[in-house]
């Protein structure tokens, strides 16, 4: 029987779009169904997306304009060690210095409806067919095979591939018989709260950090140590975002009482953490309470890490193929990366009229092979804080707190980031000045609040001299650095023989430096404080008056 | 029809959800997990057996089925374009 359509995108959530857009890119017609009445409207998230979801992310998204609320610099720790004597430390090690923050960015804050409606009308204007207020209730299967879709209405649409980015619970999957349901303590519930606040005072209380918390247990000031993500707030643009989380079970042990336990740590966190009672609590107002499970622990269980991500004419991607971070929480990098992925698979596949689960494991063997999707599903830093809770051993909760949202990232992040980095690199040698103008170009568009589609208020350009000399110089570095990145791509071969196997390394020498490294850092950016800022304000002046098309992409 | 609720702003519940979440009253054991872990109060247990009281408040994460170890709760997604909505996720 014909098809109806190449591919059919189950969920218009941040993996659905984007897989949905590349497919039609590629002028395959494309459907994509989405339960909501309007795309975002049951995403519920964070949300930082991290500066490596963006460096690495499909074009369209790198190069464009999507709306976010308020980049992020990094994190700010508050190890708690005795709330009611004040006795709490902070470990900021994880943020981006200035001059480079904030316009180089850690990450994003975005709200999801947004972001996401922003992606399912990049998917529209590619050619991609969408139906909202659909929700699909199962497939068309002839034997082995998934054959199409059908919906809540009972319609039966058929087509080559389906790609299933049903998100974290994975209903579709499970009864495809592709993957199982999560056992519970692999599952986080997260109860977040939104708060209204004056962008000034976020200015000055946050800044662009996010904070987080982490405490003993017996002082229920945020979730139980490695059972949940601590505590969160995040800075948007005029508003703040606020999650506490815990895992469904505690190991093969009990359920807790979440109600309970949620009201108690919500209570105690903004009545007796200072910042938040007095600087926060008189500020904000809220104005959401919502809540959503996230799959915390599924990338630690071998089992599940284990369990194919396609079959015959389906692929799964982002949370529905389990690959949500375990110790950021940073699902929409792996949502992003494995949407692509799936679209190039796909599309490979329907030019070879070979849609079989043979042919689609290449899919999987990319998801495997992918060197940031596998860091972020096995890291084990917040799992570990268990340990450091058990014991009460406060050295190890500094460590692994460090490890996992402090500069000690960078001795298991440094590798996987540079092979992805230098592949990058060797296929695209103009991609590093595109990093930069993305950097520049999102950082333009909060200032003037001038996203795709919503534009807040129009860029005028009315550049003095002295800016337009500094644009001059800009775009003269710039072509001066794709120069030199040119010329490297010639001796390719010393890349292949000495940069990349050293890339390997890159983890074990961070380990054995950053003892020695990080006091020097820490002592030379308090040392250049002052001109740093300097310079930080300067830049922000410069991108706040340059003319917004010498940060565009062609 | 769009319902709101005080104690959950910002959210909105789009009418016609139907009953999407079901209990098989053969399999429940009456743990009472599903209403440890419903921040919605969606459950109740009664004589060993577990109840929906009102799926009005459920935000639809699916926690209930999760920690039911029985798999009793029967667990769907409500008809496209009902159930809850929000535009701050
Ligand atoms: C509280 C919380 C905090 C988080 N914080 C962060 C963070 O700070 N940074 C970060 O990078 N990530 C974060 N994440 C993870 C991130 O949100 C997810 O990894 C990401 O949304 C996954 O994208 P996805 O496309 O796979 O699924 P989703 O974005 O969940 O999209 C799934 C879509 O499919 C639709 N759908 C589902 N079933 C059907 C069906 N049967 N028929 C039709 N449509 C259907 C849904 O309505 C939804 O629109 C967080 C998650 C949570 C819950
Ligand atoms: S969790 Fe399952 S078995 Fe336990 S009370 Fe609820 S429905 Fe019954
Ligand atoms: S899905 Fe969530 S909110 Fe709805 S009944 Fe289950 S636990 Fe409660």
């Amino acid at each position: 029987m014909d098809e109806d359509f190449d591919i059919i995108v189950v969920g218009a959530g941040f993996g659905g779009s984007v897989a949905a857009k590349l497919c039609a890119d590629a002028e395959l017609k494309t459907l994509m169904l989405e339960r909501s009445e309007n795309v975002g409207d049951k995403v519920i998230s964070g949300l930082t997306i991290p500066f490596q979801g963006f460096l690495f992310a499909p074009a369209f998204i790198r190069d464009g304009n999507p709306p976010f609320e308020r980049p992020a610099d990094g994190i700010v720790n508050y190890i708690i060690k005795d709330i009611d004597k004040g006795d709490i430390e902070i470990d900021d090690s994880l943020k981006v210095p200035k001059p480079l923050s904030p316009i180089i960015a850690f990450g994003y804050n975005t709200y999801c409806k947004p972001f996401c409606q922003w992606q399912a009308r990049k998917a529209v204007e590619a050619g991609v067919e969408l139906r909202t207020s659909t929700t699909v209730t199962n497939f068309i299967k002839e034997g082995e095979f998934i054959k199409g879709i059908i919906t809540d209405k009972g319609e039966k649409i058929r087509a080559k591939i389906v790609i299933n980015a049903e998100g974290s619970q994975g209903i579709l999957a499970i009864k495809a018989g592709v993957r199982e349901k999560y056992p519970p303590e692999t599952i986080s519930l997260a109860d977040t709260y939104d708060y209204v606040m004056r962008k000034e005072d976020i200015d000055k209380i946050f800044g662009y950090s996010v904070k987080m918390c982490w405490g003993w247990d017996e002082q229920k000031i945020s979730p139980p140590l490695g059972y949940g993500n601590g505590l969160m707030v995040w800075p948007y643009r005029s508003s703040i975002h606020f999650m506490q989380d815990q895992c469904l079970r505690t190991d093969q042990k009990s359920v807790p009482n979440l109600g309970k336990l949620f009201d108690e740590y919500h209570h105690n966190i903004t009545s007796k953490m200072l910042w938040w009672k007095d600087l926060v609590a008189p500020r904000a107002k809220l104005r959401a309470r919502m809540w959503e499970g996230f799959e915390i622990y599924v990338g630690l269980n071998k089992k599940l890490r284990k369990m194919p991500n396609h079959t015959d004419g389906m692929i799964l991607i982002g949370d529905a193929a389990g690959l949500e971070s375990t110790e950021l929480c940073d699902g929409v990098p792996a949502a992003w990366y494995s949407a692509e992925i799936a679209a190039q698979v796909a599309i490979e596949a329907i030019k070879a009229n070979d849609v079989s689960k043979a042919f689609l494991k290449k899919y999987d063997n990319k998801i495997k092979a992918h060197s940031i999707i596998q860091w972020s599903i096995k890291g084990r830093n917040r799992y570990n804080l268990r340990i450091a809770q058990q014991e009460h051993d406060i050295k190890k909760l500094k460590k692994y707190i460090h490890q996992g949202w402090g500069l000690g990232s960078l001795t298991h992040f440094t590798t996987p980031f540079m092979k992805l980095l230098l592949a990058y690199v060797k296929e695209d040698p103009t991609i590093i000045t595109k990093w930069i103008k993305m950097y520049f170009r999102y950082y333009q568009n909060w200032l003037h609040e001038n996203y795709d589609y919503v534009k807040k208020k129009v860029i005028k350009v009315r550049a003095s001299k002295r800016v337009r000399k500094k644009e001059r110089k800009f775009l003269s570095t710039l072509r001066f650095i794709d120069l030199i990145m040119k010329s490297m791509l010639r001796i390719r071969r010393v890349l292949k023989i000495i940069i990349i196997p050293l890339s390997n390394s890159l983890n074990t020498l961070m380990r054995k430096s950053l003892p020695i490294i990080e006091p020097i850092n820490s002592a030379i950016i308090k040392l250049l404080n002052p001109i740093s800022n300097k310079l930080s304000n300067k830049m922000i002046k410069f991108v706040d008056k340059a003319n917004p098309s010498i940060f565009y992409v062609y | 029809m769009v319902k709101t609720f005080e104690d959950f702003p910002g959210v909105q519940w789009i009418e016609g959800a139907g009953e999407f979440i079901k209990i098989n009253d053969e399999k429940c054991i009456g743990c009472g997990n599903c209403v440890k872990v419903c921040l919605a109060g969606c459950f109740e247990v009664m004589e060993k057996k577990a109840k929906i009281e009102s799926l009005e408040k459920c935000m639809e994460c699916a926690a209930c089925w999760y920690v039911c170890q029985e798999e009793a709760i029967i667990f769907s997604w409500p008809p496209g374009g009902t159930g809850y909505k929000s535009d701050w996720g």
